[in-house]
């Protein structure tokens, strides 16, 4: 008579499983919008724009301009870089910055915390600052060309003895050109506008930045999880690799690559995201094999939540604040190692970043210095920003962790 | 079981990545096209001859037509043998021109490294123990100074002022001066200050920041209440245990900043050392010794880190090596 009430160990837990692995979260709502809006941009670039193919001559052209919104009067053309940067940027804005506003408690806890580090302030202020002007600024300001009637503009309030320009656009008072406000930055040796090349300079910076994050992030989260459910031989190699890579110096490695493949900042960033992921899987792998000893795991595993659930909702957030601030200290370097390979002349240099600027100014240090000090000041000030930063983030998620893990 | 066969397992190790080294080396070689045949296909093609043929010619010169793996063979006893070939842009060979280039970058690497060491903990240490004060504050702003400014625009900015502005260092190094000179040390003085600059933040933070657990523990106070002075509860006491989780990270970090920035420095003030070599054999496409400079600076790392943990298991008693 009772036959039909379900009795316990009769549901289908594999079903409710299924179930509630398919509520869809407001963030994974954003990233699918996100992607699908990227998608739908890509698909009219590649359609509708025309492409570097010419069917006339039969030839591809390869890095060409074609700008993608010529249709809106527009002239940006969006490189490969651009979408991998705003699927990035799409991911930050929903994993990091939503996640944020979903826990005000938290966020009101660490912002407290960090308030009182007025460096860490300042710092996070001048990121903003260069994150900010470095995505809108491109889109608006037209990039730096070359225009050999205004070279060697000095920036505002300085002054040029006037043999060097050929054509001082400021006002010239006792054989000095002095800055005007049409170059306020001043100009190089080949009359490229810095303050142009330092905003461009600014969007690379935040490229190499995010996409690298990108990059570490997954790869070093997959290989973690990996090595620590698989265990035995799978995690023995995969840790092991990580040691080589650890001990790998990457900078070699690159000169090595770049000789025998040639340079793009593309290659650039996914090479140096591809040899930098050991820190985050080693965080995220010790975290995995420390928590699945817990008792919540465990509560959580009984009550029929999947491995990829535990991972994605209890390991990883656990892992977040080891993850961040490795990164921190990760993103720095590799803006250093961008602006090193462009001053060896090794880098891209068809790009206006500023480690390009700071080569470019090198030989005219003596009588125009500007061209080297102020992209070299921005690039300190970017690095500085990314360790105080990095230094705070280090105190305010992880107070019991030492400055051990700084390096 | 223990100390020894875990020195004898890392020693192996150490074998079996620079074998991984070599490998991937050869492979990323292998897998691109060959800068010579390309010249000699570019070569043929403008003169009007047969690309092909020319391609054929030149890697019969260069024995590329043999089979993958008899030339992989070759490659690594070539490797482990020191026969790494021959540098066509210096005319001499590649073990040569390494040796000659080790010649100027070990001048200036040498008291690099021994002032990081000395320095560094010592500073840090001595922020601890006046932790908060003006000091300290300065000392940290050194750090993060150091730290945050790139080594070749520091290089730069200095040989504006030293060498440009005051005349008082030459702007070329000159490679004509004995090692032990005035001169030299001269004109290795601002090289080595940048790096050093770069390397003793770092460590700075971390000896400080260890150093500072250490000044409330327990022997520090006893040793205060039996009225041991400062100085050399510091110098005693508080250093030693300091220098244990330094120096796990000390010799990695070194060899980082060794592979990277000192290719910077040798290229800013013209030092003909390894790191220029390096440079200049990518610039003119000599395969070779690109290859020769990339595989001697990969050694040195694995090395030095096999150097790091051997020395550390003898420092350090405390180490299980059961599990290991």
């Amino acid at each position: 008579m009772a036959t039909d009430r379900q009795s316990f160990d009769e549901i289908d837990w594999g079903q409710i499983d299924e179930e509630s692995e398919r509520e869809i979260s407001p963030n994974f709502i954003i990233v699918a919008i996100g992607t699908a809006l990227m998608g739908a941009v890509w698909a009219f670039d590649y359609f509708f724009v025309t492409g570097t193919w010419d069917a006339a001559i039969g030839m591809d052209f390869g890095n060409q301009y074609t700008p993608t919104f010529e249709v809106i009067g527009w002239g940006y053309d969006v490189t490969q870089l651009d979408w991998l940067f705003a699927f990035s940027l799409v991911l930050f804005g929903a994993y990091m910055i939503l996640p944020l506003y979903q826990n005000p408690r938290m966020t009101k806890y660490y912002w407290r915390d960090m308030k009182r580090n007025r460096p860490a302030m300042a710092s996070l202020g001048w990121l903003l600052f260069i994150f900010v002007i470095g995505v809108i600024g491109p889109a608006i300001i037209q990039a730096p060309t070359v225009d050999l009637m205004t070279k060697y503009q000095p920036p505002m309030f300085l002054e040029i003895n006037n043999v060097y320009p050929i054509n001082c656009v400021g006002e010239v008072a006792g054989g000095d050109c002095h800055g005007s406000l049409e170059h306020p930055l001043g100009t190089t040796g080949d009359g490229k506008d810095i303050f142009r090349i330092i905003v461009y300079g600014m969007q690379i910076s935040m490229k190499i930045g995010f996409i690298a994050t990108l990059f570490v992030v997954t790869i070093g989260s997959i290989v973690g999880t990996v090595a620590a459910y698989a265990g035995g031989l799978v995690d023995e190699v995969l840790m092991r690799w990580v040691d080589i890579q650890q001990s790998f110096p990457t900078f070699i490695l690159y000169l090595l690559i770049l000789y025998i493949y040639g340079a793009s900042l593309f290659l650039f960033i996914v090479l140096f995201s591809l040899f930098s992921w050991e820190g985050t899987a080693r965080y995220v792998r010790s975290n995995a094999l420390a928590k699945t000893e817990e008792e919540y795991i465990k509560a959580v595993q009984l009550s029929g939540a999947s491995t990829y659930r535990v991972i994605r909702s209890h390991i990883m957030p656990n892992s977040a604040s080891s993850i961040v601030t490795d990164i921190t200290l990760l993103i720095p370097s590799f803006i250093l190692f961008e602006a090193q390979f462009a001053f060896l002349g090794l880098g891209d240099s068809t790009i206006p970043s500023w480690g390009v600027l700071i080569a470019q100014g090198r030989s005219d240090l003596a009588f125009a210095p500007w061209i080297t000090l102020i992209p070299g000041l921005f690039l300190f000030f970017t690095i500085l920003a990314f360790n105080f930063l990095g230094d705070a983030l280090l105190d305010a998620l992880n107070p019991e962790a030492d400055a051990e893990a700084e390096q | 079981m223990g100390m020894e066969w875990y020195i004898v397992r890392r020693v192996a190790w150490a074998a079996i990545v620079t074998f991984i080294i070599v490998t991937i080396t050869w492979g990323l070689m292998t897998a691109a096209p060959n800068p010579q045949v390309q010249q000699a296909v570019t070569q043929a093609a403008m003169d009007g001859e047969n690309p092909a043929e020319a391609e054929e010619r030149m890697e019969a010169q260069l024995q590329l037509d043999r089979p993958l793996h008899v030339r992989f063979m070759d490659y690594v006893v070539g490797v482990y043998t020191l026969e790494w070939g021959w540098s066509n842009t210096r005319n001499q060979p590649v073990t040569a021109a390494l040796v000659s280039a080790l010649y100027y970058t070990v001048q200036y690497s040498v008291p690099w490294t021994i002032l990081t060491v000395l320095i560094g903990p010592i500073v840090g240490v001595y922020s601890a123990a006046n932790q908060y004060s003006w000091r300290d504050h300065a000392a940290t702003g050194v750090a993060f100074f150091g730290y945050a400014i790139p080594n070749f625009f520091f290089g730069i900015i200095l040989l504006l002022i030293f060498g440009v502005q005051l005349e008082w260092i030459p702007i070329v190094y000159q490679t004509g001066v004995p090692v032990f000179s005035v001169q030299n040390v001269i004109q290795l003085t601002i090289p080595i200050f940048v790096l050093v600059t770069g390397s003793i933040g770092a460590i700075m933070r971390v000896s400080r920041n260890e150093a500072a657990e250490y000044a409330n523990a327990d022997f520090v106070k006893t040793a205060k209440a039996k009225g041991v002075s400062t100085y050399r509860i510091y110098a005693r006491h508080v250093i030693r245990p300091t220098m244990v989780p330094l120096s796990t990270t000390m010799v990695g970090y070194l060899l980082a900043i060794f592979t990277g920035s000192s290719l910077l420095v040798e290229v800013v003030f013209g030092i003909p050392g390894l790191g220029r070599t390096l440079y200049d054999a990518v610039v003119a496409q000599d395969t070779n010794l690109v290859l020769g400079s990339t595989l001697f600076f990969t050694f040195v790392a694995t090395i030095g880190n096999l150097l790091q943990d051997l020395v550390y298991t003898v420092l350090d008693p405390r180490i299980s090596f059961e599990d290991r």
